[in-house]
């Protein structure tokens, strides 16, 4: 006759919850059902539950007299390295604020003013025709005293071009 | 906003840790010290059976305490006072677990002296395995369920602690260790196998001998 297979993870996870109280009414009944007619659960039973009363042996320990004492000492060490945070400063950290805000709109609203002057205006355009239409003619050259040099017929002889 | 103000107060109600928190949070004199004094002792033990060094133990609760204080502005009850105090206490506790495993130290085991001698406790166990777990010196036995608790993994032996100990629920170990009720549950039963395997030959059993169950490492 061949043993019976050892109990599932899921079978004995029922069992161990069972022990524990963490069944509802009718999990339990059924595990309990099961312990009743199957000795091999019910041993195993048996053996969870004995070891788990073999953890009442460990020591329990008692804290050292002078724990509380310590313990409050350290935390009015902490008191001391931390001071309440006041509500003055809370103001202060909050004009701080509202200063860097005013501060970053003028800066913004003064960058924008300078980079529109530096927009033409009508009247410039009118008054700066002549060179925009002949762009491309003054483009090869590189300065202002090249061009009324050129404007000098004695430089060019007498010669004109239809005679 | 309404509802979690609704919850607090019925909490406070009920809880009157959390009422002593509340006392913390305003600054009350006195109430920091009698929270410290009526719960050290458990802190200290949960935290004994999770390391297994008493002084390491002092010094965990210790840190437990001051992060409180440090929190206590914030705090805002949402479940049981102790619930709150001991997920501060699993997160801490876990850490410095982690943190030795890292930097592994020598455990100052004392196999040199008493009547044993230099034998390892799986020795010890084989050795006395055909006497009646009676006969076993309580410290004895301590000491083998003890090396049956470390043996486990961090997160089963603090579901043990809190179940065992503490007396919590799955639910409440689920809040305290940030795990579903169905995790807990999983954990616990593996817990409990291990520690069925490792100490199943000091119990005396009427029954016959139940083969053993499939170890789960969990790790």
């Amino acid at each position: 006759m061949s043993e019976p297979p050892p109990l599932s993870d899921a079978e004995r996870e029922e069992l161990v919850a069972y022990l524990d109280g963490e069944l509802d009414e009718e999990a339990a009944r059924a595990v309990a059902a099961r312990i009743n007619v199957d000795p091999r659960v019910r041993a195993e039973a048996e053996a969870l539950r004995g070891t788990w009363d073999l953890l009442d042996y460990l020591p329990r320990p008692e804290p050292s007299p002078s724990f509380t004492h310590r313990t409050l000492q350290r935390v009015s060490a902490l008191r001391l390295t931390q001071p309440a945070r006041r509500p003055w400063r809370v103001w202060q950290i909050a004009a701080g604020w509202a200063a860097a805000v005013v501060l970053a709109t003028l800066v913004g609203f003064g960058g924008m003013e300078a980079f529109l002057a530096r927009q033409p205006t009508d009247e410039d355009l009118i008054r700066d025709l002549r060179i925009i239409e002949n762009k491309r003619l003054y483009e090869p050259v590189d300065d202002i005293d090249f061009l009324r040099k050129l404007a000098q017929p004695e430089l060019f002889g007498d010669d004109s071009p239809g005679s | 906003m309404e509802s979690i103000g609704k919850t607090s107060t019925q909490l406070a109600l009920r809880d009157p840790d959390v009422r002593l928190m509340h006392r913390v949070r305003n600054d009350e004199p006195g109430a920091f010290e009698e929270l410290v004094t009526r719960y050290q002792h458990r802190l200290i033990a949960v935290m004994h059976h999770l390391v297994g060094d008493a002084e390491e133990a002092e010094d965990l609760a210790q840190e437990v305490f001051l992060r409180v204080y440090r929190a206590r502005k914030k705090y805002h009850a949402r479940s049981r006072f102790s619930t709150w105090l001991f997920t501060i206490a699993n997160n801490l506790a876990l850490n410095s677990l982690r943190n030795r495993q890292r930097k592994p130290v020598v455990p100052l085991e004392v196999r040199d002296s008493g009547p044993l001698g230099p034998r390892p406790a799986e020795q010890l166990a084989r050795d006395r395995a055909d006497q009646p777990a009676q006969c076993i010196q309580q410290q004895e036995l301590a000491a083998l369920v003890r090396q049956a608790l470390d043996g486990l993994n961090e997160r089963q032996r603090m579901a043990v602690i809190l179940n065992k100990f503490e007396d919590m629920n799955y639910a409440e170990i689920a809040e305290v260790m940030g795990l579903s009720t169905k995790a807990v549950k999983s954990l616990l039963s593996r817990a409990r196998t291990n520690l069925r395997n490792a100490l199943a030959g000091y119990v005396h059993m009427d029954s016959q001998p139940v083969p053993k169950a499939p170890v789960d490492e969990d790790k």
